[in-house]
Formats: structure tokens, C-alpha cells, sequence
């Protein structure tokens, strides 16, 4: 095993790494970052910023670390006096060129440009009596504006187009300081995985439209989270702002999406915001008849009444959206009963990012649907609406949609419930978080069970499904299912 | 079309002897003057021997790197695995250099010959011919050549191709060079992988400069020995090179001297010196990405590798431009700064926006609002050009730009100073 | 919309690789072992067709040699001896690098530019016939004033040899 290791020393820490591993790579695990912009892991390495210059001992010429493969006894000094003054040397160029935008970059906050320069540039202009290069900003596709002033020529769009997605719409145009990133006018990008190249510009060159001038970069907070979009289960970072999410970013896992994710998943977060939300549990009691606003105990009490009452077959509608903690618990809820579980998915065209192995944009839209069927949970919606007539108790969860007809109970758990909604039948309604607001898993169509958690709070007095199931169960006594 | 002036009785007469000959274009006439007799030579021997003639020979990369030659082509795989290529580099684009073309305009099969030659040392099976798109009369001259040499089924196995470049002076890097045949811009590639392990399409490769193999048919003909016989200094720079003369010459062209040739004789003797009633001010000796040499240097140089090393600048391709009093020493260095800013790729970041910058601060000098920090500037910028990109372009920006100030900081201060009169509108 | 894909949608497009100049690509490809490398000696036949390259042309060799027209507009664009639009009938490349440039090149381009009615560098001359550039080393210096005039490498041009020369070309 030893032989396949490689020992070297980066800014005075020693690290043994497998062999081939790239000097930028290495240092990561000394705790060192090596300055960066054009070098990204998922991508072709470019060599060409010169920003990750390093000093190598014996070797006359500074060299690059994401090009360099480590050797035994290498001794690296990213902080020595040449490697500092030679990126020093790359910032000031990046900057002669470079608009002063940040008051109106939506890239401040989170620019490798402005990081840098802060930690390391010059702190001031030499280039002041020049007139900077000026392009007119350009729409490139459907989501994504190119602003010309901005970019530092990184070419990491470019090579996440060739090379990832495997559609090359992009390249560079023109030559020298005359270079910008060009587009054939016959084919714009609209690549079903396009957006990603809003997130690896390390400046504010390729912007997304959807989130231009939304928010700023330091007023959001970050929570891991899992795409809902389909069963992929891409790593996602939602970003809120006043507890609103307003952004969808990728996060990183090289099992699962490495670092992308689909421009349908990205645009997957209005509907967690939206404000038409069930915010108070509902029951039909009074002599109205009627659905009434009430507290969590009486909400309880009331289907725990159902529930003791009743006998004989229970059918639990569900969302394949739903966590895999409340698919479990709508199912532990109803041990004694003789059960039905049935989800149903919307379906879609699948978009493979073909450069990646096993990543798509699913044709299953739905995040559990491998978790529900682990559970126990069938495809046969319409079976299972057909039992639900004759059910004695019907759980529909999360799928505001349902038709369902039944002359027993019905309890719905959901977010929304529309005026026009079959579910308005309903005995109790009770009100659920989304997918931001709560922790749960989702198993994804390997099998891969992943964690998201909680990005923003539940609106008026709903509450996780887990924790309602979980509660009722709870007072049920109910048993685990065998 | 420009005809070669007579040879002159102190050049070296090897690469040269049949230029403005115009019957030693054609395939008969070259046979007739001993042609592809070391083809037929070399086809005899096995490659490895034929590269050791060429190793022994010293023979070194004529297009600017001074490369050793045998050597570049033992990087080759001796196991043969995959398909070779050879690239033959006739992009000729360095300032001041002109050499190669002369060599494919008045003997054409020589370097077919040449190329078929080396191609053999190397197991290439095929060869790729890379002449710029600006020679139009070179290219018709060659394709005419290659018809005839492929009908008299003279060059072996190799097939040879020529293909046309489009206007990059990088496409003379030999990596750049190999993704404009793939189809690709014109970029250097990072290295490693080199070109013998990786080049052109993935494959084993090896790139020569015109120049470089035209010597090849002569050393295989006439001996290693007599090859490297001929040196007058140094025993690292053996046999001729050809020296294009250009500028403030009375008698500008291409000269063919012995490698130690003493830079003076070549300028005053050959080449008539400067014009009457004028004196010899700079002369960049290696086309313009090598230091330039004020008159006290030039002087006392010796043409070879060493000997220009020695003397703080670099061989190169052999463009030798001069300048005399005349010159404007601080335009013509913005103007050879405007040319690596025009040429750059854009890949590497020091490049890119470096080389126009210092055109910029450059123009501005000249447009009498430099300042005296501008001076520093550029030196400063300069270092930062130097040493770290993926090919030397950058470097070669810096060279004029680091020697220019140096030895004609009057003249810039002249400028900034508002002693001489811009001579440009910023 | 560009204006050329706006033409585009309203004429034919008549395809610049058919019958002859078919099987000139043909020939081409052969001497390449992948189609891409084809690229530069197939944006040289559409230029020496067209005189010039538009988009639309761009998009036809991208889709004979099953490349992305994007792609090939980046090496359009890298290589300048490409035209990306329409020039005057005659193209004069005047070297203006150091070498010439202090054997008068500067001065030769005037002359060009005087005699044949081109206002600036880069523009066409009104009657349409002239384009004068400056362009970088042409690679014969020692014969300076090296000029191109479309395919024509004409040595030792001097400005007063300019009138003459524009005379023949006319």
C-alpha cells in the first residue's frame, strides 16, 4: 500500500497522498487552498490563469499546481516571496480590465476575484489613465446573461460545455486581450445543464437571470438540502434570504452529481415559498358541518378518535415527495388495519449530463419514490383510489391533487389544499412543512439514502409530517411494522 | 519574386547553394544536382543509425530553441506501438526571419527529401508540412514539388502532407502548431505530456523547424564528422545557419555562415553595414524575441548559441534586424510590443493583458504623456511576463521591451521629459 | 438576431460544398485521420468561394464535419487571415512590424490608402474594389515592403511604387 503513496511537504506540512495526485489537490489536504480561478475538479485541467503559480525546490520556474503531479520528497511553497509576487503579478492583470462593478455585481460576496485580490493584490490601480476593454453584455440562453467586461478568461464555461454537458455552444472568440467567450447565433444555451456554468464563473461574467439582482451573496444563509426535482437526488444548497429561498445551487458529492446540477432542479424553488399555505389544522365539527381552524391537541385528538374507531382497510395516499420518515410513520400509523400504500409520479423527458456517469434529470419528478417503494408503497394509484371508496380510514399526504373518493374517514396532511380540491372532503386536515422546512432523508433511485435539512421555518402552525405521524403513532402505541 | 543576392566569397555555401537557381525547383533538376541520393541512403539504414548520424552531427533546432536535433528525435518511442508523425514547421512568423521560405521557394525537394528523411529516424508514416496562409508563392511551389516527387514514388514509406496555416504567428510553438493541423485555435498546450509521448492527434510526434532538416540530407550525405567540423567557436554550435539580414542593411537577405561566425563581419563585410553617412545604433540578432544588443555588443558578438548567450542575448532564428541612428528605438519597441499583443492566444492571464499593456504604456510614452514611473512599470510588468506561462510569447514581449530600456533609456526619457516631440496621438 | 441569420431566414442558402467543391472536402478529409482537422483547409475553400466567411457558412462546415458551429467560429475567429466579413475585390496586407517598419511601411500603406480611396485601414474602399490592412511579419524582410494583394506576394514595395501597382490591379 506504502508504494502507492506519495510524501511531500506543502508549506512545511507533510502529507503522503496517492500517487499522480495533483499539487493542488495535495495541498488540500495539508490545509492549504492554492489561489485559484480556471482549475475546477470536475473539469479538464486548463493550465491557464497562472493564478496557482507555486514554488517547487530544485525546480528553476515557478510551476502550476493544478498541472503538476506530486513526487516523492517535494518540498512546495505556495507563500514563498516569487509564488506571492507572481499572483500578485495575475490579480493586477485580472484587474486592469475589470469593471469597478462589485456595487452591482450580483458576484460580490461570493467572487474569487474580490477574495483574492483582498487577501493578496495590490491596493492600488497602476492602470488608472487607460480606458478598460468595454463589450456590451449578451444573453446567452435561457437563463444565463454573459457579461464580457467581467470575465478573466478562465475558459471553465467553455470546457463544462465540451466536455461535461458534450454540447460545445461555447468558445473563445478572438485572440489576446481582444478574447471573450463567444456563441454561434444558430444554437444558444439551452442545454438542459447549462446553468452550471453560472456557478463555476468565478466572477460575476455569466450571471443567472432568474437571480440577477435578487439578493446579495452575504445576506444569505446556506442549508444542505436534497433537489425534489426528480429522483436523481442531486446535492443542493438552498439559499434564503428572510427565510425565502431564492436560490438553488449544487453541493458537491462525487457519488451522486458531483458538481452540477440541472436546470430544471434549479429552477425548482418558487413553489417552496409560495404563501397560499394550509396554517392551522382543520376540523369538521360543529353544527355547520364546516372545516374549522383549531390547535394541534384537538387536530389529534380528533384522528386518534378516527383511528380508534375504525377497522378493516386503511389506504394511505402519498407524494413520492414526501420524506421517508413520514412514509414510514404513515404506514406504522396504521398497523391493525389491513393497508394499501400507492404514490403516483409525474413523468418527464430524461437529460442526461453526458459527461458524467449515471447523472440525469430523471424521468421520475419526484425525489422518494425509491424510499416509498421500499416501504411498501406500489405504483397502483388507481388500485388503491379504488380500495380508498370503500376504505374505512384514507391518509392522503402531501398530494393536494388526489381524487379520492371514500365513505370512511379521510385525513389529509398536506401544504396546500386549493377551494376546488377533493381532498376539501376531508375529516381533519393537517398542516405540513415543505421540503425547506424540515430535516428528513429521501432514497434516490440507486437506493442512496440522503439527508436534507431544514432551510427555513414552516409557515404559521405547520409542522414536519414526520412529527405529525410521529405524534400520532406515538399515542397509538403503534408497533413497529414487521 | 525576389532573387538572392550572389554568394558571398566568406559565406558557408551549404543550405544556400541553389538559391535563384530556378531549375533546382524541379524534380529532375534536383535529381541532376545529387538529390535524394541521401534518401536512398538513409532508406538503407536502420532509423536508430540514422538518428545517431544526426546526434553526432550536433545539428541543433534552427527555428529559435536551438534544440539538439538527434536528440528530439531519440524522444521518440524506438518501439513501434502506435502511428508517428512529423511536423514540419515552415510557419515562419519570428520578425526578421526569413530564411525558411527561401529554402522552400528555391529548393523545394530539398526539404521534401529532408522531411522523407526524417521521417524514416522517426517511423513516422505520416508528415505534415505547416506553412503559414501570408506564403502563397512557397505553398504553390512546394505543391507542385510534392506532385512531382509523389509521381516519381522517390520519398519511401511517408506520406507527406502540406497544410496551410490562417494567420497566427503562435502556430509556430510547436504544441500550437499541432492543434491548428487538429483543426483546434491555435494554443500551446501544457506539457507534460510531451509531443514524443503525445502530440499531434494523441500520438507520438515530433516536431522540426525547415531549416533544422535541410541540413539533414547534408549531413547524411557528407558525414557527422564534416558536420561538426564546421565551427568556429564554440563545439556546441556546429555547422552553418542561415542569417536573414533585414533593416538598415545596404544589402538585406540571407547569409550562410559557420556557427561562431563573428556577428561584425557578417554586418559590416557581407552585409555592406549600415547606410552611407549613418551609424550602426542596435541589432537584435535572433529575430525580435531576444534581447536587443546595442552597438558596443553587436560588435563584439559571435554568431552561435554560446556565443550569443555570452553576449546577453539569445540565437534565435537567425532574423537579424539592425537599426541605425535613424531609428527610434522607443517606437520600434512599441511596435514589436503591439506585434506579441496582436499574436497573443489569450490563454495564459500575463500574456494576455500584459503585452497590451505594455503597448499601451508604450504608446502613451510616445504620445508624450509617459511618466517616469512608467519606466519601472514596464520593467516591472515585464517580470511578471517572464517565466510563467504555457509558452515563451510572453517572455519574447518582455526581451525587446527589458533590453530596450536598459541600453536606450535616453531615448524613453526623451519622451517622458518632452524632449523629443510624440510622435503618436494617445 | 445577427444580420446574416436574418438574410438567412429569408433567402436559399446555397450550400458551398456541393458537386466539385464536395469532393474537394472529400479529398481534404482523406489526408486527416479525424474530420475536425479538415476545419482550416475547409474555411480556406469557403473563403476562396465566398470571399468571405458568414455564419451560415460557419454552420454548414461545422455540420459536414460534425463539429459545433460555435467551434468553429472560435477558430474563425483566432486565425486572421479569415475574413469574417465581406472585403473589397482586392486585399492588400501591408507588413508594418519593425523590420519593414523602419524601411518605410507605414509609408507604403499611405500610399494605398491614397491611391485607392480606402479611408482607413481595415475599410473598403467606396467602389467596393479595396481593402487595405496592416497586418503582422509577412516573413520577407529582407525585401521590404512585402505586400500581399490577394493571393499575390509582391516584394520591395516602395510608396512611389504604389500608384502603379493599384494601376495593374485595377
Amino acid at each position: 500500500m506504502a508504494d502507492e503513496l506519495t510524501n511531500l511537504t506543502i508549506d512545511g506540512v507533510s502529507v503522503s497522498v496517492p500517487n499522480g495526485t495533483l499539487v493542488i489537490e495535495a495541498a488540500k489536504q495539508a490545509g492549504v487552498l492554492v489561489p485559484h480561478y480556471c482549475y475546477h475538479p470536475g473539469l479538464p485541467v486548463a493550465g491557464v490563469c497562472r493564478m496557482c503559480l507555486v514554488e517547487i525546490e530544485k525546480t528553476p520556474k515557478l510551476q502550476i499546481a493544478c498541472a503538476t503531479p506530486v513526487a516523492e520528497g517535494m518540498v512546495v511553497k505556495t507563500q514563498s516571496a516569487s509564488a506571492k509576487d507572481a499572483r500578485q503579478g495575475v490579480l493586477e492583470l485580472l484587474l486592469i480590465n475589470h469593471p469597478l462593478d462589485c456595487p452591482i455585481c450580483d458576484q460580490a460576496g461570493e467572487c474569487e476575484l474580490q477574495d483574492f485580490v483582498f487577501q493578496e493584490g495590490r491596493s492600488g490601480t497602476r492602470y488608472a489613465e487607460y480606458a478598460k476593454r468595454f463589450n456590451p453584455v449578451e444573453d446567452f440562453g435561457p437563463d444565463v446573461l454573459y457579461v464580457p467586461n467581467r470575465c478573466i478568461l478562465c475558459t471553465r464555461c467553455v470546457r463544462f460545455m465540451d466536455d461535461v454537458a458534450q454540447e460545445p455552444v461555447l468558445n473563445v472568440s478572438e485572440r489576446g486581450d481582444r478574447a471573450y467567450i463567444g456563441i454561434h447565433p444558430e444554437a444558444r444555451l439551452d442545454h438542459p445543464w447549462a446553468g452550471n456554468v453560472v456557478d463555476l464563473c468565478p466572477v460575476g461574467s455569466l450571471l443567472s437571470k432568474d437571480f440577477l439582482h435578487k439578493a446579495r451573496a452575504w445576506e444569505l444563509d446556506k442549508t444542505a438540502s436534497i433537489c425534489t426535482g426528480c429522483s436523481q437526488g442531486c446535492n443542493v444548497t438552498l439559499d434564503t434570504r428572510d427565510e425565502v429561498v431564492v436560490r438553488v445551487r449544487p453541493r458537491p458529492n462525487l457519488d451522486v452529481n458531483r458538481y452540477f446540477i440541472c436546470d430544471h432542479g434549479r429552477a425548482n424553488y418558487r413553489w417552496m415559498n409560495r404563501g397560499d399555505r394550509i396554517e392551522a389544522p382543520l376540523v369538521r365539527r360543529g353544527g355547520d358541518g364546516e372545516l374549522h381552524a383549531t390547535d394541534w391537541d384537538e387536530a389529534f385528538a380528533h384522528v386518534l378518535g378516527i383511528l380508534r374507531g375504525a377497522s378493516g382497510k386503511a389506504v394511505a395516499l402519498v407524494s413520492p415527495g414526501a420524506s421517508t420518515e413520514a412514509l414510514s410513520l404513515a404506514r406504522r400509523l396504521f398497523s391493525g388495519f389491513e393497508w394499501t400504500g400507492a404514490f403516483q409520479v409525474v413523468m418527464g423527458e430524461e437529460a442526461p449530463l453526458a459527461g458524467v456517469p449515471n447523472l440525469a434529470l430523471r424521468a421520475e419528478r419526484a425525489p422518494n419514490a425509491k424510499g416509498a417503494e421500499g416501504l411498501g408503497y406500489t405504483r397502483d394509484y388507481a388500485a388503491a383510489l379504488a380500495a380508498a371508496e370503500t376504505a374505512a380510514v384514507v391518509l392522503v399526504l402531501d398530494d393536494p391533487d388526489c381524487a379520492v373518493k371514500t365513505a370512511g374517514a379521510l385525513i389529509y396532511a398536506g401544504t396546500i389544499l386549493g377551494p376546488d380540491a377533493a381532498c376539501r372532503a376531508a375529516d381533519v386536515v393537517l398542516p405540513i412543512a415543505n421540503v425547506a422546512e424540515e430535516d428528513g432523508t429521501f432514497v434516490n433511485r440507486d437506493g442512496r439514502e440522503q439527508r436534507y435539512f431544514q432551510a427555513k421555518p414552516a409557515p404559521g402552525m405547520a409542522r414536519p409530517a414526520a412529527w405529525v405521524l410521529g405524534e400520532l403513532a406515538a399515542a397509538l402505541g403503534a408497533h413497529e411494522v414487521a | 519574386m525576389g532573387y538572392p543576392h550572389k554568394p558571398h566569397p566568406q559565406e558557408t555555401v551549404v543550405l544556400s547553394q541553389y538559391f535563384g537557381d530556378p531549375e533546382a525547383r524541379t524534380y529532375q533538376g534536383w535529381v541532376k544536382r545529387g538529390g535524394y541520393e541521401a534518401l536512398a541512403q538513409a532508406l538503407t539504414m536502420e532509423p536508430a543509425a540514422v538518428t545517431e548520424v544526426v546526434k553526432e552531427s550536433g545539428l541543433r533546432g534552427r527555428g529559435g530553441a536551438g534544440f539538439p536535433t538527434g536528440l528530439k528525435w531519440s524522444f521518440m518511442p524506438k518501439e513501434k506501438k502506435k502511428v508517428h508523425y512529423l511536423c514540419v514547421n515552415a510557419d515562419e512568423s519570428e520578425p526578421g526571419t526569413f530564411k525558411d521560405r527561401e529554402i522552400m521557394r528555391w529548393t523545394p525537394h530539398a526539404l521534401l527529401e529532408a522531411t522523407a528523411i526524417a521521417a524514416h529516424a522517426i517511423q513516422a508514416e505520416v508528415a505534415y508540412i505547416y506553412i503559414r496562409g501570408e506564403f502563397t508563392e512557397p505553398w504553390a511551389i512546394m505543391e507542385k514539388a510534392l506532385a512531382e516527387a509523389n509521381a516519381a514514388r522517390v520519398l519511401g514509406k511517408v506520406t507527406i502532407h502540406l497544410h496551410r496555416g490562417a494567420g497566427a504567428y503562435i502556430c509556430g510553438e510547436e504544441t500550437a502548431l499541432m492543434n491548428s493541423i487538429e483543426g483546434k485555435r491555435g494554443n500551446p498546450r501544457i506539457r507534460p505530456p510531451f509531443p514524443a509521448a503525445a502530440g499531434l492527434f494523441g500520438l507520438p510526434t515530433t516536431i522540426n523547424n525547415v531549416e533544422t532538416l535541410a541540413a539533414v540530407p547534408h549531413i547524411l550525405k557528407r558525414g557527422a564528422a564534416w558536420y561538426k567540423a564546421l565551427c568556429l567557436s564554440n563545439p556546441k554550435s556546429t555547422g552553418t545557419k542561415l542569417f536573414s539580414v533585414c533593416g538598415h542593411v545596404q544589402r538585406p537577405g540571407n547569409y550562410e555562415v559557420t556557427m561562431g561566425f563573428p556577428l561584425k563581419d557578417l554586418l559590416y563585410d557581407m552585409c555592406g553595414g549600415v547606410p552611407a553617412g549613418r551609424t550602426l545604433k542596435a541589432c537584435i540578432p535572433g529575430g525580435s524575441s531576444v534581447p536587443i544588443l546595442n552597438r558596443e555588443e553587436t560588435e563584439r558578438t559571435l554568431l552561435d548559441y554560446e556565443g550569443c548567450v555570452a553576449a546577453g542575448t539569445m540565437l534565435g532564428s537567425g532574423g537579424m534586424i539592425v537599426f541605425d541612428d535613424s531609428a527610434d528605438m522607443v517606437y520600434q519597441i512599441m511596435r514589436l510590443a503591439r506585434f506579441y499583443a496582436h499574436e497573443s492566444c489569450a490563454q495564459c492571464t500575463q500574456c494576455r493583458e500584459g503585452t497590451a499593456w505594455t503597448t499601451k504604456i508604450l504608446e502613451r510614452i510616445l504620445a508624450g504623456q509617459g511618466k517616469t514611473q512608467d519606466l519601472d512599470l514596464l520593467l516591472d510588468l515585464s517580470e511578471n511576463m517572464t517565466g510563467k506561462t504555457i509558452c515563451v510569447l510572453s517572455d519574447s514581449c518582455a526581451a525587446p521591451v527589458v533590453s530596450g530600456i536598459k541600453k536606450f533609456k535616453n531615448e524613453f526619457e526623451d519622451y517622458i521629459a518632452g524632449r523629443r516631440k510624440p510622435v503618436m496621438v494617445a | 438576431m445577427s444580420a446574416s441569420h436574418a438574410a438567412a431566414q429569408t433567402e436559399e442558402y446555397r450550400p458551398v460544398f456541393a458537386g466539385k467543391v464536395l469532393e474537394e472536402l472529400q479529398a481534404i478529409l482523406s489526408r486527416y485521420p479525424t474530420k475536425q482537422a479538415a476545419l482550416l483547409p475547409a474555411l480556406w475553400v469557403v473563403q476562396r468561394e465566398r470571399g468571405w466567411i458568414s455564419d451560415r457558412n460557419m454552420a454548414e462546415v461545422a455540420e459536414a464535419l460534425g463539429i459545433t458551429p460555435a467551434y468553429v467560429k472560435g477558430v474563425v475567429t483566432f486565425y486572421t487571415m479569415y475574413h469574417q466579413h465581406p472585403v473589397g475585390r482586392n486585399f492588400v496586407q501591408v507588413c508594418t512590424t519593425s523590420p519593414c517598419n523602419i524601411c518605410g511601411a507605414e509609408g507604403v500603406v499611405k500610399a494605398f490608402l491614397e491611391q485607392t480611396g480606402a479611408t482607413d485601414p481595415g475599410a473598403t474602399s467606396p467602389d467596393g474594389e479595396w481593402t487595405i490592412v496592416e497586418v503582422e511579419c509577412l516573413g520577407a524582410c529582407g525585401f521590404a515592403t512585402p505586400v500581399l494583394i490577394n493571393d499575390d506576394f509582391i516584394e520591395h514595395v516602395t510608396p512611389d511604387r504604389v500608384a502603379e501597382l493599384v494601376k495593374q490591379y485595377r
